[in-house]
């Protein structure tokens, strides 16, 4: 099939594409876009998350058919206003939230996710929100920390200006 | 001592900016031109003896370019340490469903797919050894190809004799006698097993591949595939997490990708499903403790005997020296008279077991933990209190009978989780709750000590290289590997530290067996302070070399140089840049790269004698863990953990903090969740949808700390600490879950009884 979506921000038309195709595979695959990690391939890991539409979706599960039309960030898509890392990608590192970083594209696409349906999250909002997402390595805290601290920041700043 | 980086809240990981951008290439994410997929058969059953293994229909198969067994290694594939009894692929017969046979090449993973389906295989099925106990019948059938102790199923055996508890015991006024089992755990690291071998026009193989120890892989390589030591390279892209569980399992892979890239002389990758890694990595050791404890009536411990039986599945793989380990840990943290131990470890036909965080002290500390508390109890005292009495301080005997001389923080980290928890008073008022309560409160304690580096399981060095650049960058080589834990950062922080330079100006490369040197196997918590070490060294060395050139350039001596910043400062206090130092040293014709080896100190165990010094020094730790547990469900909920753990000094304190808290989840796990099942044989848990592992809303907010102590021969006094955090979890849940319910517990995971 013919597939036409916005990726990171730009259009993409891909000529033919088989329709069962999952995002993951495209990504991965055939667009070498390689931040979206394969976990597990059954939805369970969220590892292979990315943004469809502002929501948090599994790649992996995905069918390219679902693609059509709609906006996709990956983690490549995500940055600063200077190119440089996004406030929530600094605040991972700057909270400890990256240990082997596996799981990290996804957690943070999870915590964007979060932020863009409540931008003022409770502790435990958090945790419901990146629920869908394993890490087997921090143990979550430092990245409830790091999505924490991004929602507080950018409430300062939207208050500012 | 005041350090600029050491100890630093501030500093961020170093491979940090790769990997929340996206950019950190994992083994699965590299791709070669002309590159082949490769595919495993696996064996079906738990045991069989293989009739026929013929592969040339595979080869038949459009796509299918090359298809390997055993008989395409040297001695047909056979590795292992301490015990060889494991193939590159399986020879003669299968010992575990997932055991790997064969392995194909071909154009498409599709292709490879068609040919694995396409080989003929004929089984002979064999009886099933299925549980530790039938193990070691007289007619049980034989796990290995030949019994390596001589005696059917035994896979290994370990002793402790340290005086005598049977008249000690007999007069002690309690003795708690229980049993505990443990199940097997899984690490499941999210990134599954990936290699990617691409042939070198010198005849021999680069390995990209996400193993924790690239020497001891590049040794199996050279082994089995008969290759001089030269002609194999291991590479090492950023590991996904390995939890001491990315060894053997990736061996294999490693050697069967490379020898099928030898053969067609194209790149090849394989990378494993999630049910493949489920099925073919090795498990924590599932294991059975059976504890005699002693107590006189002033409530002082006086000795205590143990049992272990393990199960080591369908190889031996690490499972001998996590035995040892479980063994001279068995008795926990306390001061006793005597102490006896008596380990087994057998084979069975349940996948196989090796390393996992905590290696047998996970088991060994449950046990004796859940037993501590339990003769608190039946003594009438406070758990907590109780241990504070009895648990080890500097100058005591450990339970094997050597004498602590470094600062031991344990009692301090007992009081730290008390006086954080609240416990007294939480205590008192879970005491008074009614007792058809819903919802009912408990909190519970544990401790735990755990030996430094790798003991007596072998040499325990590591070398790090140094060299600096005309423009004052320096590059790193360390043989250890950091899957996640941080020592990369640790390394770097160390260098700058040490030479005065900026953590920015440090470069540290990939471990690669061309440009590191070997430093043994990246386990046993031994990075920090076995590499941290070598770094220390070779830092030490460089700047003895630098200062050496700034003293030649400013025409005093060594020791009137001082430092401001990255520049040196002489008699005439005008500053000389660090580029300038270098460009000096270059014309003095120094050399401005070097090496540091770090020794760990000797240690002695009699492993016939069951006695002797096992570890140069040990770790501390307790945990509180607060619970909530539905009477109706049995659903326990987590509600708080506090730890402290006396790691020395803490190098990398937020990444120190994300261990601790990292492997809390994963006692938490152990505790509530996680079991790897087998049934005659066969894996009954393949998802990560049936072995479930903690998710963000399992995990409960975690009060966590270090107390800092010091150890004379650690890295500015350094310790280690990411094994031993995940260690009390469990048991201080176990316990916690007593004191809300009543029900004592004696296997994992809880699950209380419903009311």
């Amino acid at each position: 099939m013919k597939l036409e979506f916005t990726l990171n921000g730009e259009p993409i038309t891909l000529d033919d594409v088989p329709e069962e195709m999952k995002l993951l595979d495209l990504l991965r695959d055939v667009l070498g876009l390689t931040g979206a990690k394969r976990g597990c391939d059954t939805g369970t890991c969220g590892a292979c998350s990315v943004l469809l539409d502002g929501r948090l979706t599994k790649s992996c599960r995905t069918p390219l058919s679902k693609v059509a039309g709609r906006h996709v960030t990956t983690i490549e898509g995500l940055h600063g206003p200077d190119g440089g890392l996004s406030d929530m990608q600094a605040a991972f590192l700057e909270f400890g939230a990256v240990q082997c970083g596996f799981c990290t594209p996804g957690m943070v696409l999870a915590g964007e996710a979060l932020l863009l349906k409540n931008p003022a999250p409770t502790r435990d909002e958090i945790r419901k929100g990146i629920n869908s997402n394993l890490c087997r390595c921090t143990g979550y805290q430092q990245i409830v920390d790091a999505i924490e601290a991004t929602a507080k920041r950018r409430a300062a700043q939207s208050e500012e200006s | 001592m005041k350090t600029r980086y050491i100890g630093n809240v501030t500093t961020q990981n170093v491979d940090g900016p790769d990997k929340v951008t996206g950019r950190a290439k994992y083994v699965a994410d590299m791709t070669m031109p002309d590159m082949l997929y490769a595919k495993v058969l696996h064996s079906p059953v738990p045991h069989a003896r293989i009739l026929r293994l013929d592969v040339s229909p595979a080869l038949a198969i459009p796509g299918v370019r090359a298809a390997i067994t055993s008989d395409d290694f040297v001695e047909y594939g056979n590795f292992g340490f301490p015990v060889k009894d494991m193939y590159i692929l399986a020879f003669q017969k299968v010992r575990y469903v997932g055991d790997p046979i064969a392995v194909v090449a071909a154009e498409t993973p599709e292709a490879a797919q068609a040919g694995v389906e396409a080989i003929v295989l004929e089984l002979e099925e064999l009886p099933v050894v299925a549980d530790m106990k039938s193990a070691m019948s007289s007619t049980a059938s034989l796990v290995p190809l030949t019994a390596p102790l001589e005696q059917g199923n035994l896979c290994a055996e370990d002793i402790v004799r340290n005086g005598d508890p049977g008249p000690l015991l007999a007069d002690s006024a309690v003795v708690l006698e229980q049993r505990y089992e443990f199940p097997h755990q899984e690490q499941a690291y999210i990134e599954p097993e990936a290699v990617l071998a691409v042939p070198e026009p010198d005849g021999g193989v680069t390995v990209f591949t996400n193993n924790q120890s690239p020497f001891e892989c590049r040794d199996v390589l050279v082994e089995t595939l008969g290759l001089p030591p030269e002609a194999v390279r291991i590479v090492q892209p950023p590991v996904g997490g390995a939890f001491g569980g990315k060894d053997e399992p990736l061996y294999q892979c490693s050697a069967q990708a490379a020898r099928l890239a030898m053969y067609t002389g194209r790149p090849v990758k394989l990378v494993f499903t999630r049910e493949e890694s489920l099925m073919t990595s090795y498990k924590r050791q599932a294991m059975n403790i059976h504890l005699r404890i002693g107590a006189d009536q002033d409530g002082n411990l006086t000795a205590a005997q143990a049992t272990l039986l393990a199960d080591s599945g369908g190889y031996a793989s690490m499972t001998p020296f996590v035995l040892w380990r479980a063994t001279v840990h068995a008795a926990g943290a306390y001061r006793y008279q005597a102490v006896q131990v008596d380990a087994e470890a057998v084979y069975t036909n349940n996948g196989y077991a090796g390393a996992f965080r905590g290696f047998g002290n996970t088991q060994a500390a449950a046990a004796i933990e859940m037993a501590i508390d339990e003769l608190a109890q039946r003594l009438g005292r406070d758990p907590l209190d109780f241990r504070l009495q009895n648990c080890l301080r500097q100058g005591d005997r450990t339970m094997t009978g050597d004498v602590i001389e470094h600062e031991v923080g344990l009692a301090e980290c007992l009081e730290w989780v008390r006086d954080h928890s609240e416990w007294s008073r939480k205590r008192a008022e879970y005491a008074q709750q009614p007792a058809d309560a819903l919802k009912r409160r408990g909190i519970g304690v544990a401790c735990y000590f755990h030996g430094c580096g790798l003991g007596s399981e072998g040499e325990d060095f590591a070398v790090t290289t140094l060299r600096i650049a005309p423009d004052g960058n320096i590059t790193l080589t360390s043989g250890l590997t950091d899957y996640g834990q941080g020592s990369r950062t640790v390394f770097t922080l160390i260098a700058a530290e040490v030479l005065g330079v900026s953590p920015e100006r440090i470069h540290i490369l990939r471990p690669d067996t061309y440009t590191a040197r070997n430093s043994g196997p990246t386990v046993a918590s031994r990075s920090s302070i076995v590499g941290g070490n070598a770094t220390r060294v070779a830092a030490e060395k460089l700047a003895h070399t630098l200062r050496l050139a700034a003293a030649d350039a400013l025409g005093c001596t060594e020791e009137q140089i001082v430092r401001d910043g990255e520049a040196f400062i002489g008699p005439d206090e005008n500053p000389l840049p660090l580029e300038k130092v270098v460009a000096h040293a270059r014309q003095m014709g120094l050399q401005l790269s070097t090496v540091g080896r770090w020794h760990a100190p000797p240690i002695e165990w009699d492993f016939e004698k069951g006695h002797g010094r096992p570890y140069f020094a040990y770790v501390f730790g307790a945990q509180v863990a607060e619970v909530e547990v539905n009477q109706r469900t049995g659903k326990v909920s987590v509600l708080h953990i506090w730890a402290a753990h006396d790691g020395g000094t803490i190098l990398y304190p937020t990444g120190a903090l994300g261990q601790l808290y990292g492997g809390i989840a994963q006692g938490l796990g152990y505790a509530l969740m996680e079991s790897f099942r087998y049934e005659n044989g066969y894996p009954q848990t393949l998802s990560l949808a049936k072995y479930t592992i903690p998710r963000a809303k399992d995990v409960p907010p975690i009060t966590g700390t270090y107390i800092q102590t010091r150890l004379k021969d650690g890295p500015f006094g350094a310790k280690n600490l990411a094994e031993p955090v995940m260690i009390g979890t469990a048991p201080a849940i176990a316990n916690a879950v007593f004191q809300a319910t009543g029900e004592r517990f004696h296997s994992l995971p809880i699950r209380p009884q419903k009311k």
